[in-house]
């Protein structure tokens, strides 16, 4: 018994060493030292991006490109569009479809609801009555389970 | 009790103490649109009284001779009796919602009764165009306005699609008053009651 004992004792020591071992003792390595001529090499690559025109060029032609396009649609914030060039100078408020009103529902009831040759009869239909109808119908399930409920109850009980 | 039984107990209870608790949400919903109809009906008789007592001051006002009215909408512009039926509504300008709740709805565009042309006023079926479903041809109404009391006799009366073309303009003075049909119906009804009455000679 005392032999069994001490086995366990010993392995779990050792299962817990093993186990503060790996908490605790875990040697971070340093990340490797980079060598001289990778070190040139990265330097090399920097200063050719420095002295990279493409990029310049780029930036350049862009300045210059939307200069050309504002000239060309001739906008210029300083100056007030013609009716002419409304469509120009606001070409999303042409092409966008034209912007949903919030009272075109009800411009359209109004309309349906003026009189006129022909008009049809006002829309005097209301689900007052079945709102109510339902909630009277409603009520009534929900009373009528619950006595059947209790009466359920009652009978398991005996 | 078993513990199945005891959870299919309670789910019972919890599902009828939903149905009634939802039954009453209805209930009360219903009956808060009838109270506000009501208040509206309240405050539109009141408005009308006082406009009966400077009659003269609207009636100058008044362009008649079939033209178009025009005043805001929800304001009293005219009363409405039907004798027989024991119907006595305050008309109010327009057929939207919020006017259909106060009472008779004058529609916008036409005139008002007693001018040349057609006079339409629509109510609610469940409210106060019920006794409207006992109307019979030859039946008297009476409506007073700005435009003075008129007596009117029963002439026509027609079901007709809630999407037809049911009102038309008339070069002398017509009286349209039109519900909803059948009087008793649950849900949206699918026709129009189309009352037409002419002045009594």
């Amino acid at each position: 018994m005392h032999s069994l004992g001490r086995a366990a004792l010993a392995a779990m020591m050792i299962v817990g060493a093993a186990t503060a071992n790996a908490q605790i003792t875990t040697v971070v390595a340093s990340p490797p030292r980079k060598t001289e001529a990778a070190q040139q090499a990265a330097a090399q690559q920097r200063e050719r991006v420095a002295q990279d025109s493409v990029a310049r060029v780029a930036m350049t032609g862009m300045k210059e490109w939307v200069d050309s396009a504002s000239a060309a649609l001739a906008v210029r914030p300083d100056t007030v569009p013609t009716p002419a060039d409304t469509a120009l100078a606001t070409p999303r408020a042409a092409n966008a479809p034209a912007p949903k009103s919030d009272t075109s529902a009800t411009a359209r009831a109004e309309r349906q609801s003026e009189f006129k040759n022909g008009a049809r009869a006002p829309d005097t239909a209301t689900p007052i009555p079945a709102i109510g109808l339902a909630g009277i119908v409603l009520i009534l399930a929900g009373v009528a389970m619950k006595r059947r409920e209790r009466t359920a109850r009652v009978h398991a009980r005996r | 009790m078993s513990r199945v039984t005891r959870q299919s107990h309670d789910a019972r209870r919890a599902a009828s103490s939903a149905l009634i608790v939802c039954g009453a949400l209805l209930l009360i919903g219903s009956a808060t649109s009838v109270a506000r109809g009501a208040i509206a009906r309240d405050a539109a008789r009141a408005r009308w009284a006082e406009m009966e007592a400077e009659r003269s001051a609207v009636r100058a006002k008044l362009s008649t001779g079939g033209a178009r009215w025009s005043e805001a909408r929800g304001t009293p512009v005219a009363r409405v009796i039907i004798p027989r039926l024991g119907l006595d509504e305050v008309v109010v300008e327009g057929v939207g919602d919020d006017e259909l709740r106060a009472g008779p709805g004058h529609m916008i565009g036409s005139v008002l009764p007693g001018d040349r042309g057609t006079s339409v006023i629509s109510a609610h079926r469940d409210r106060h165009f019920h006794a409207l479903g006992g109307i019979a041809v030859g039946d008297t109404v009476v409506t007073e306005s700005a435009s003075g009391t008129v007596v009117w006799t029963v002439s026509r009366i027609r079901v007709v699609g809630a999407d037809d073309s049911a009102l038309d303009a008339r070069p002398t003075p017509t009286l349209m008053l039109t519900t909803c049909w059948p009087i008793r119906y649950v849900g949206p009804a699918p026709e129009r009651l189309i009352v037409e009455a002419i002045p009594a000679r």
